[in-house]
């Protein structure tokens, strides 16, 4: 027995690791309600120290790395730039002047569009709070687009951030350490990215593919779709904000797989072989300063009494005489006017007096004979609140709220 | 390709290194294959830690000590990626088995054996890989031959040159 493992000493040592590392793989590996299998991103404890091992192994030299060369990289510029700097320096102050003027524009502008959203009660999501981080490092695996960067959980960060640069979406935080955060690309083949197509606003799930391109999948047949057009995220995944730019379409080709359907093969927006800096979302909760926060305040107290206002005149608009339903009782259900309901039509009367629905009241002194009908008086009149007594029992409870419309009418 | 017989295999010279070698060399791998990317973008088509676990294991000729050289850079590189780790692993625990045992049948000096070592154990690196992922797990991975060519091109041309280097490194008698 012994001589059986010396001989096979070597092959042993193979299959025992080998088991090893398949149980390990079976343990990370779940299975799905839809009959696959799956790495569950989600259930990753198991494997969490081994991963912080490994991140606390290479970051440091990365980071150290990253910080030689930009130190020498801002040497060597700093010392050009120096011999040029003067020249440059009144160009730049130049520009300033010129940007000072644009920014005070745009200002002017961004705090009248903020007002006018929550003048409208807008709810979308905004960018509001970012953290910047530099890209230190990457998964060095083709089929794992990932990369590191120097911002960690103790400086905010949280799994599912959004991630992006000035030009576009990037990706989104998948793991998180003390003092780095691990970054899914969005042209992973496991990502995953609602999109939306800016001119046809035809929708889709943008991923990657083996090559690392991006491609919108599950869509239609669709002729509109053309090269050049602009694909912008949906926001309906959680994660990313809407409206931000993904990238432009490249190419349209067929799904292999399903006859109706079309794969869209985009250029990315971002640089994702060249990334440096990143900006990560850590908040899309509306925050504003608080200047900003009381002149929306203001403006909210404005709308509300514009919209009171708005309610008082059309209440008014309501018993004015002879608009639009002769039948209508003057202040009837002037408390709640959206909610009456209508009012039924009477049959005309064939002898009216003055007790009739819609009869005008006679001032003393002018009463007809009785049994004649008032043939001056017109037939839809305001009730007259001098003469309470005149008028039936049901008008005369609702003359309460017809006083502040009569007090207006010349 | 120089085959050997059993008496010369004995007199094969098995190469030492200095323990830092055994430390840093691995370790730079990892770094530089995380780092290198970010410079050279979408032309990083090497694996230096499978470049490293080929080079050991041919030179130090032990099966046991390629097998646990490949599966510790392995899973390392595993845990720096997304993956469920053991998938490379796997892959490098058998190219440094296979390098190993090949190792003491061949003589490795050759530049020209070398090279199509690289070649071939790359290639079958990334077989292993594709094997275990879709057969063994069973889960969905598209797949770009022409990109692990790249990549085992690539790792031969790296062997050419870091093999000469590291050989500097070994102790003589």
């Amino acid at each position: 027995m012994d001589s059986f493992f010396v001989r096979y000493r070597n092959l042993l040592v193979l299959l025992a690791i080998l088991l090893v590392q398949i149980v390990g793989l079976a343990v990370q590996v779940r299975r799905v309600s839809t009959g696959r299998y799956s790495l569950d991103p989600n259930d990753d404890s198991g494997v969490r120290l081994i991963r912080l091992w490994a991140d606390g192994l290479v970051s440091p030299p990365e980071r150290a790395i990253h910080n030689s060369r930009l130190a020498i990289f801002y040497l060597w510029t700093n010392y050009f730039d120096l011999r040029q700097v003067r020249k440059q320096n009144r160009e730049l102050e130049q520009t300033i002047d010129r940007l000072r003027l644009e920014q005070a524009a745009l200002l002017e502008d961004a705090r009248q569009g903020q007002r006018l959203q929550a003048l409208l009660g807008f709810r979308e999501k905004y960018i509001y709070t970012t953290v910047a981080a530099q890209v230190i490092g990457s998964s060095g695996s083709e089929q794992s687009r990932v990369f590191y960067i120097d911002k960690g959980s103790k400086d905010g960060l949280k799994p599912d951030m959004a991630v992006i640069t000035g030009d576009g979406i990037v990706g989104k935080v998948r793991d998180v350490f003390p003092d780095s955060a691990q970054v899914l690309a969005v042209n992973d083949q496991t990502s995953g990215a609602g999109v939306i197509l800016e001119t046809t606003r035809i929708r889709g799930i943008l991923r990657g593919n083996a090559d690392g391109q991006l491609m919108i999948v599950g869509i239609l047949a669709d002729e509109r779709i053309k090269p050049g057009e602009v694909v912008l995220t949906a926001g309906g995944d959680l994660i990313f904000p809407r409206g931000l730019p993904v990238g432009v379409v490249q190419k349209v080709v067929r799904d292999p797989d399903r006859d109706a359907f079309i794969d869209v093969m985009v250029t990315p927006a971002a640089h994702l072989d060249r990334l440096d800096e990143v900006l990560v979302i850590s908040s899309t909760e509306p925050r504003f300063s608080p200047q900003e926060q009381k002149d929306i305040d203001t403006s909210q107290s404005d709308a509300e009494s514009i919209e009171e206002q708005l309610k008082a005149s059309q209440i008014n608009a309501e018993k004015l005489p002879g608009l639009d339903n002769g039948n209508a009782t003057p202040g009837q259900n002037a408390a709640n006017p959206a909610a009456a309901p209508p009012a039924p039509k009477l049959l005309p009367t064939l002898h009216p007096d003055r007790f009739s629905p819609g009869a005008a009241p006679t001032p003393p002194g002018s009463s007809p004979a009785p049994g004649q009908p008032d043939s001056s008086a017109p037939p839809k009149t305001q009730a007259n609140p001098a003469q309470p007594g005149s008028q039936s029992g049901s008008q005369s409870g609702s003359q309460s709220g017809s006083q502040s419309g009569t007090g207006r009418n010349p | 390709m120089a085959l050997l017989s059993a008496d010369t295999r004995r007199d094969l010279e098995i190469h030492r290194y200095p323990l830092v070698v055994y430390l840093l060399v691995p370790l730079a791998s990892l770094v530089l294959q995380a780092w290198l990317p970010r410079v050279l973008g979408r032309f990083s088509w090497f694996d230096l830690p499978l470049v490293v676990t080929i080079y050991f294991a041919l030179g130090r000729r032990s099966p046991i000590q390629g097998t646990l050289m490949g599966a510790a850079l392995g899973v390392f590189e595993d845990a720096l990626s997304h993956h469920a780790i053991g998938l490379n692993g796997i892959a490098k625990s058998c190219v440094g088995y296979l390098a190993a045992s090949v190792g003491v049948r061949l003589d490795v000096e050759n530049f020209t054996i070398r090279l199509l070592l690289n070649f071939l154990l790359s290639l079958l690196s990334s077989a292993i890989f594709l094997f275990v992922y879709r057969v063994l797990l069973g889960v969905e991975l598209e797949w770009s031959w022409l990109l692990q060519l790249y990549i085992a091109i690539g790792n031969s041309i790296i062997a050419l040159v870091l093999f000469p280097v590291l050989d500097r490194f070994q102790l003589r008698d």
